[in-house]
């Protein structure tokens, strides 16, 4: 009886010892920290000045390094980071930002609204999709951790607009602020800091101790939340074959692998020190038509290729296997999916009414170039099998497959491509007005503006609530299902691969290495 | 019987009994080739090779770009001999019409560039101040590492059959002009060439009668060895995604397309490299048979053995 005393009396002193450690330590710490992950993606970053660039390879690292004011939560909702919240005026006009205080940057001077304006003007000028602030008039200070944004006209869609990861508004030192793009010093107020790029090689950084945890949440949530630098290092290693980065990862020489072939990760499922991730939806694989020549300037030609089209076979093959079949050009379960409009234009693989249109249309075996590249395989892989289906109505289709770069470039000449196969991944991720942005302005994806989509846009952007952005949005499908400027395929997931060995790992839009460990 | 008509009878009988000359020197020569063990066995993998690629309408057992969603990347079956590739299409098929596509292209190249470098090369050796100028411009296009500019004019040019033939055509042509150029300086000094100049032949009757069919043998074996080389680099240019565009098939894309599965579907990969392999081989030790057949330098010196 004694010893049993003693026994509870030691437990309960060891327990409550353990427990004020536990407390002292931030939330989840009681596991091994410390340590380093290796993250392998393909490609270089071009950039690591997150403003200027909109590339994933610069994403990925990006947004480990820096914060924005707002971002988007898991499930797309803004949410406030590096602000306290935001205070929207009632004739939506202005947006006041309080900012958390005693945020540091990594060069620890602490944050305040001269480096948010700073970072903001910046971003005015050198962001790689800074039509984000195109509706704001004047970005003011209004406090030492304070910044009013004054709009042109109210603008109900700004939040989820600025909260876009695609080139992130991110807020740097004020120092900085005057950097051309791409010569800012890497300094940002995320959990890890900026060591080095090798290019070819890798880019190191580490962990910041003096980060800044928001701790108004309990977890990390989206691109915020509370955030927790357990490693000691993370290096981003660049490894451009797909081959290379498997055998590397079951080799245990690497961690975390960003994107893997499904046909592999079916089989690394079966190894027990390898966790396999699956990221659904991804992305949106699409047939972007140049409506500037002919024949894909005929809406009849274009229909034909609509109606002509095998969306499963085109998916499966492209994915291997991985992907969706939807009609919709918001992915399903989110707020703007737009129900069945379109639908019976989807998947029919009918080729007697394709090859009606053909006639209707006035084709006479025109070429139908489909440029695609050699990079994504979805790409080309998707261009193999639409030229196939084309060719069975009677579509004389040819592929100019080229590199990614050559690809981009030959897409905005006005001529020299009828059809280009694109994923699209950040834009319905974004939401309805990223989306649709891309349809209309300046250069649409399909090089001439459709009239009646750029009025829809504006009516978008202005509709005052979500239900009302519903309604246009819903019209615009239907349009997109008129004109077929653009072919939706299907949607398509991303596939990764970790060692069983890291803890905590959550995919998202980007890899999120913080509150992530790696067991011994 | 007149002197004359003697003198013809007499003439006639000379060039049939030369005619037989050369006939029996042809069959000694083949008979020499076929006794070769390499050239043998050289002449057996290209032989089948051959077949299968003009027979390839005939022999392909599925249509090598008919997809099938239900089955790609399956393994090798009752079915599918060699399995199927990520589009579910046969891979023999594939392989087989994609020997054809290797093949057509090697043989362009080997034409191509066997006419240009001849030219180039006889104009440079026989032409002296010709020689300088063109000898520098093939020295020019050597300089670049050949596959490198092959890439670099394939892409320059867009991805078709015919852009690698021209790619391929202007990589080996100096190689092919400088082998002729040699033989053609050492073959003009030749005596028979002074007498036919001095009896008032042409230089055009020179240099095609006396000159160039004297050089014709190591440019025949150069040019075994640049098919082989042709077929290797097609297939480095089409893994690269410069050669003819998919859905074509060749044996270069197939393994290209393969690559990334190399872990889960090997057979995709391993199939193509192994007619490459096959392909180059056969070319290879045909070339080695004839080189020892034609030089008899050689011949005296593997005897022995």
């Amino acid at each position: 009886m004694d010893h049993s005393n003693r026994t509870s009396r030691r437990n309960l002193l060891a327990g409550t010892a353990l427990a004020a450690l536990a407390a002292a330590l931030p939330k989840g710490a009681a596991a091994a920290a410390g340590g380093e992950i290796i993250f392998v993606q393909g490609s270089n970053p071009p950039s690591l000045d997150a403003m200027s660039t909109s590339s994933q390879a610069s994403r990925n690292i990006n947004m480990n390094i820096y914060e924005t004011l707002y971002g988007f939560s898991e499930h797309t909702a803004p949410i406030p980071i590096l602000a306290e919240t935001v205070v929207v005026s009632d004739d939506g006009l202005t947006y006041r930002f309080p900012l958390r205080k005693g945020v540091k940057f990594h060069n620890l001077k602490e944050m305040t609204a001269k480096d948010v304006k700073a970072s903001l003007e910046r971003y005015r000028k050198v962001g790689a999709t800074s039509n984000l602030l195109e509706a704001v008039k004047s970005i003011d200070i209004t406090g030492d951790y304070e910044v009013t944004l004054t709009m042109h006209q109210a603008t109900p869609t700004f939040l989820e607009s600025f909260c876009s990861p695609r080139a992130p508004a991110v807020i740097i030192p004020e120092e900085d602020a005057l950097a051309e793009a791409g010569k800012t010093s890497i300094i940002g107020t995320g959990p890890y800091k900026y060591v080095e790029y090798v290019p070819d090689s890798h880019v190191k950084l580490t962990r910041f101790a003096e980060y800044s945890q928001d701790t108004r949440m309990p977890d990390i949530d989206g691109f915020g939340g509370r955030k927790t630098a357990y490693l000691d290092t993370v290096t981003f290693r660049i490894m451009p074959e797909p081959g290379a980065q498997t055998a590397a990862l079951e080799a245990g020489e690497v961690h975390i692998v960003e994107e893997i072939s499904v046909p592999a990760g079916k089989r690394m499922e079966k190894n027990p020190n390898i966790k396999v991730y699956k990221n659904m939806p991804w992305a949106m694989l699409t047939l972007i038509m140049n409506l500037d020549v002919a024949p894909t300037n005929n809406p009849k030609f274009r229909e034909a290729v609509q109606v002509a089209l095998n969306m499963e076979e085109v998916m499966a093959l492209a994915t291997a296997g991985f992907y969706e079949l939807d009609h919709g050009w918001q992915y399903k379960g989110t707020p703007y999916y737009a129900g069945d409009i379109g639908k019976s234009y989807y998947n029919q693989h009918d080729v007697a009414r394709a090859k009606k249109l053909l006639a209707e249309a006035g084709y006479k075996g025109e070429e139908f170039s489909i440029l695609t590249d050699s990079n994504y395989t979805e790409h080309n892989k998707a261009a193999v099998v639409i030229a196939g289906n084309l060719k069975a109505v009677g579509i004389n289709a040819v592929i100019n497959q080229v590199d990614w770069p050559t690809a981009l470039k030959i897409r905005l000449q006005p001529t020299g491509w009828h059809g280009w196969t694109l994923m699209l991944g950040i834009e319905p991720y974004v939401g309805p007005v990223a989306l649709v942005s891309t349809f209309t302005g300046k250069r649409p994806l399909f090089v001439k503006n459709d009239r009646e989509l750029d009025v829809l846009y504006q009516e978008l952007v202005i509709g005052k609530t979500v239900a009302a952005r519903k309604v246009t949005f819903a019209k615009i499908q239907k349009r997109l299902y008129e004109f077929f400027g653009i072919i939706k395929l299907g949607d398509t997931g991303q596939m990764q691969a970790a060692r069983s060995s890291v803890e905590g790992y959550r995919p998202f839009r980007f890899p999120r290495l913080y509150n992530v460990r790696v067991k011994a | 019987m007149t002197a004359d008509t003697a003198t013809a009878r007499s003439r006639g009988s000379l060039a049939a009994e030369m005619a037989r000359a050369r006939r029996r020197r042809y069959r000694a020569f083949i008979g020499r080739l076929f006794a070769h063990r390499s050239f043998l066995l050289g002449f057996v993998l290209l032989g089948g090779i051959v077949v299968l690629a003009a027979g390839a309408n005939v022999i392909a057992p599925y249509n090598p770009d008919q997809n099938d969603y239900h089955s790609f990347l399956a393994p090798p079956s009752a079915a599918h001999w060699m399995g199927t590739d990520e589009f579910g299409r046969d891979v023999m098929s594939r392989v087989i019409f994609g020997t054809r596509v290797s093949l057509r292209i090697g043989l362009g190249v080997v034409v191509a560039s066997g006419i240009l470098g001849t030219l180039i090369g006889a104009l440079a050796g026989y032409v002296r101040w010709l020689d300088g100028a063109l000898m520098r411009c093939m020295d020019g296009l050597m300089a670049f590492p050949g596959v490198l500019l092959a890439i670099a004019l394939a892409a320059a040019l867009g991805p078709s059959e015919l852009s690698a033939i021209v790619a391929l055509t202007v990589t080996f042509t100096p190689r092919t002009a400088r082998i002729v150029r040699a033989s053609v300086i050492v073959t003009k000094r030749m005596l028979y060439v002074e007498a036919a100049l001095a009896a008032g032949a042409g230089h055009l009757r020179v240099l095609f009668r006396y000159i160039l069919a004297n050089t014709l043998s190591p440019l025949i074996v150069q040019l075994t060895f640049m098919f082989a080389v042709s077929i290797l680099a097609e297939a480095i240019l089409s893994f690269l995604g410069v050669g003819p565009p998919p859905p074509q098939p060749s044996l270069g894309n197939i393994i290209a397309g393969g690559r990334a599965y190399i872990q889960e579907a090997p057979w995709v990969t391993i199939y193509p490299g192994l007619a490459i392999a096959c392909a180059v081989l056969g070319l290879n030790l045909m070339g080695d048979g004839l080189r020892d057949t034609i030089d008899p330098r050689l011949r005296t010196v593997r005897e022995p053995r």
